[in-house]
């Protein structure tokens, strides 16, 4: 006989885990900031320019100067605010070695708040030391690409493609649908009525929209038992989304003007364009009366072509096609240079560069849940998700936190591997 | 027309639509079926109608599938950046002239220093898109000083009044733009503007350019050479030279005939004989591939016939479907003379400047 009563396998089993907490994920658990010397050094090197160039600028006025100044202006002040939260900390640190215990128990009370204080302010100084991307205040678009393999991830890219709508109409961001392909190979629609996508291209015709989606490129993986499948198997596919800049399409900021100019990473040279109207055989001129609209345009120097069919002008088809092909390239350069840039700081840095082969979230169905690989977080309600709801903006926050995270540690990294041959010299 | 294979009407109705499968006769492929079932869908959701979208859908599939072109069905073709309202009646214009009629206008906006005025006829206007796209185009580039004056001339009333509506349709961009007048006239381009014999008396207002997208299709070419769509449903006057109505012509078409000796060439004689009297400083004249630009070419050059008309003293170029490509140094050889061609494609135009430019 036995004597406890029974209980189930799996309810102990849970009963067990309750409590227990090495399950948990830490990838997006922050260490607090320590800044290194090397980049509080250039933190006071720029605090020094900035307080010479005011001293300048109240005498005459100079718009260079001004811009530079309004430039470094971030890290003079969140240099000075740490600088003033370090001298509190002194304070509190002499207080409590006095022979007042009154005063003791003071400053114990003080210390939580001023380290506190002196964490946040460090965060912020690294945040503005970091260079801000040079695209992040532009438009953006959307490239949404199924992965290889069956229907089952054309039919996730086109939820994922009306996620990314959903969410933007409800945060109210304008966007326009530059391309929306279907397959040619399948009919069939997905348990949602999904259409296998081909090929999508998404704009949002926000300003700043390339800063907020920019933690979205990247494979989004999808596990679930698709609608074809008979057996009720789980099937994993993969869906690429690709982030690309886009300029405004009627605005006459400076962005806008620089893409003539050749050292723009937009400027395309027209010579190295080739412009083909896909027209039929035959005798051409009045002889046909068809809609022969689209148009390829391939960078010859890269290779990198762009297919427009979309619209019955054959102007707009190039004026579209033009733009696309201007933001791949821009976004190609972008990353080639942000490759040398990794590889020369590799020594320092372990591999966190995002490029667009890496898997970055999976959408798990059973599970009803979001995970994302990068700021481990994981949300529970994916139809919210899909919808386009708040929790997909809590998930997209999550990923910018990391991002930001991602580029103060590459810039310390920068710092100390620029700091680390003077060292050398040095000694 | 080669028959088409079942299994694209099987394709076309799983993987597209139903609709697309109608279609299918009339796109010929399964890609542009495609296309033209989205436009169509487009059009239907950017116009309002008291009818159920699906039923007015489904009618213009209808109409399309018999064949009749998706610019009759839509009632629109789009032409450079303007929108060209497209009648049965009237010919639809064709992409091919909207890229030689861009060329045309950089061409135009580049003179330098900008002239004071500019004046340009466009003959056989059908609705009017030449006209229209050039005075868009140009209207920007240039200073608000110059005066640009166009004309438009049709011998069919229906093309002369949707060439009207066109222009209401798509107003100047801006006022603050150089003052221009475009008017369309209903004329015969063939009806005698003066004897021949004579010189002219009085002097002419300086015609700038002259363009001309004529009818060029032989009999022959018409029966055997054309799409379905075109042949059925465009008019015939627009694409085939028709010999002249009237009795008291009679005598000058065989004059013209007996000058080019082809049928299908009738108006560059034509039009030749205007460009000898009235010398615009610019000519350009639609053809319909490369054979016909060396033959009028051969006409400037006034070696085949015995009408004796001097059109020399113009520098002649043939243009390819995409003049914008440039010169790429091809030449072909006419009549002992060496003339430059332009751009890539077919052999599109025939293009004369005049000399002293």
């Amino acid at each position: 006989m036995l004597a406890a009563p029974w209980v189930c396998r799996s309810c102990v089993r849970s009963l067990r885990r309750a409590g227990v907490s090495h399950f948990v994920r830490r990838a997006s658990t922050e260490s607090p900031v320590t800044l290194p010397s090397a980049l509080l050094e250039r933190a006071r090197k720029l605090a020094a320019e900035h307080d010479q160039l005011s001293a300048v600028l109240e005498n005459d006025f100079d718009a260079k100067k001004a811009k530079r100044a309004g430039e470094i202006s971030r890290v003079a002040s969140a240099l000075k605010e740490l600088e003033k939260a370090k001298a509190a900390l002194g304070e509190l640190h002499g207080l409590l070695e006095s022979n007042d215990a009154e005063m003791r128990e003071l400053a114990r009370d003080d210390l939580e708040a001023t380290n506190a204080q002196l964490a946040d302010s460090s965060h912020n100084l690294s945040m503005a030391l970091t260079p801000k991307h040079p695209f992040t205040d532009m438009p953006c678009l959307l490239e949404i690409r199924p992965g290889p393999g069956g229907t089952e991830g054309r039919f996730f890219a086109d939820s994922l493609f009306h996620m990314y709508k959903a969410y933007c109409s409800n945060k109210g961001y304008r966007t326009r649908v530059v391309q929306y392909e279907a397959s040619d190979s399948d009919g069939q629609t997905g348990s949602e009525g999904e259409i296998p996508l081909q090929e999508a291209v998404l704009e949002v015709q926000e300003p700043g929209a390339y800063g907020l989606f920019r933690g979205e490129a990247g494979m989004h993986r999808v596990q679930r038992v698709p609608a074809t499948e008979k057996s009720g198997r789980t099937h994993t596919s993969a869906v690429a989304v690709w982030v690309l800049p886009s300029f405004p399409e009627n605005s006459t900021s400076e962005s806008e003007a620089d893409w003539d100019k050749p050292e723009s990473d937009f400027y395309i040279d027209p010579t190295e364009v080739r412009c083909e109207t896909m027209r039929a055989g035959g005798a051409g001129g009045q002889h046909v009366n068809k809609t022969e609209s689209a148009i390829r345009l391939t960078h010859i120097p890269t290779g990198t072509t762009v297919n427009m069919q979309d619209s019955r002008s054959q102007q707009r088809n190039r004026e579209t096609g033009w733009r696309l092909l201007r933001s791949r390239l821009a976004q190609q350069r972008r990353e080639a240079r942000e490759e040398a840039a990794r590889q020369l700081r590799s020594s320092v840095l372990a591999n966190s560069q995002i490029t667009r082969g890496d898997k970055i979230r999976t959408y798990q169905y059973q599970q009803d849940r979001c995970t994302d690989h990068r700021s481990g977080l994981n949300a529970h309600n994916l139809p919210d998700v899909l919808r386009g709801g708040e929790t997909l903006g809590k998930v997209m926050d999550s990923v910018q936190n990391w991002l930001i995270n991602k580029d103060i540690e590459a810039l310390i990294a920068d710092e100390e591997a620029a700091a680390a041959p003077k060292k050398k010299k040095g000694r | 027309m080669p028959r088409l294979a079942p299994s694209l009407f099987w394709r076309a109705r799983r993987e597209i639509s139903p609709m697309a499968a109608q279609l299918l006769p009339a796109c010929r492929d399964l890609e542009s079926a495609a296309n033209e079932l989205r436009w169509i869908r487009e059009y239907v959701q950017d116009t309002k109608s008291p009818i159920p979208d699906e039923l007015r859908i489904w009618r213009l599939v209808e109409k399309r599938a018999k064949g009749i072109p998706l610019q009759y069905v839509l009632g629109t073709q789009p032409f450079g950046n303007l929108e060209i309202k497209c009648r049965p009646g009237v010919l639809i214009p064709r992409p091919e002239t909207e890229a030689y009629t861009l060329h045309l206008a950089t061409l135009l906006s580049q003179s330098h220093p900008p002239p004071p005025s500019l004046t340009i006829v466009d003959l056989c206007t059908g609705t009017g898109c030449i006209p229209l796209l050039l005075l868009h185009s140009i209207q920007a580039a240039l200073p608000r000083t110059t005066a640009i004056t166009i004309h438009g001339v049709d011998i069919s009333p229906r093309a002369i009044a949707l060439a009207r509506a066109n222009h209401a349709h798509n107003p100047p961009p801006s006022p603050f733009l150089p003052h221009h007048t475009l008017t369309f006239h209903q004329y015969d381009i063939f009806s005698p503007t003066h004897d021949p014999n004579s010189p002219p008396d009085k002097p002419h207002p300086t015609v700038d350019l002259l363009v001309c997208n004529p009818p060029y299709i032989s009999p022959r070419d018409f029966a055997r050479a054309t799409a379905r769509a075109v042949r059925n449903h465009e008019p015939r006057r627009a694409l085939v030279p028709a010999p002249p109505q009237q009795q008291q012509q009679q005598q000058r078409a065989d004059r013209y005939a007996a000058w080019c000796r082809r049928p299908e060439d009738v108006f560059y004689a034509r039009l030749l004989e205007i460009a000898a009297y009235a010398r615009p400083r610019r000519v350009l004249m639609e053809v319909g591939g490369w054979e016909q630009a060396v033959r009028v070419v051969g006409l400037v050059f006034g070696k085949q016939g015995e009408g004796g008309f001097g059109v020399g003293g113009y520098e002649v170029e043939v243009w390819r479907d995409e003049p914008a490509a440039g010169d790429r140094g091809e030449r072909v050889e006419v009549a002992g003379r060496e003339v430059v061609v332009r751009g890539v494609g077919r052999g599109r135009a025939v293009y004369l400047k005049l000399a002293e430019d």
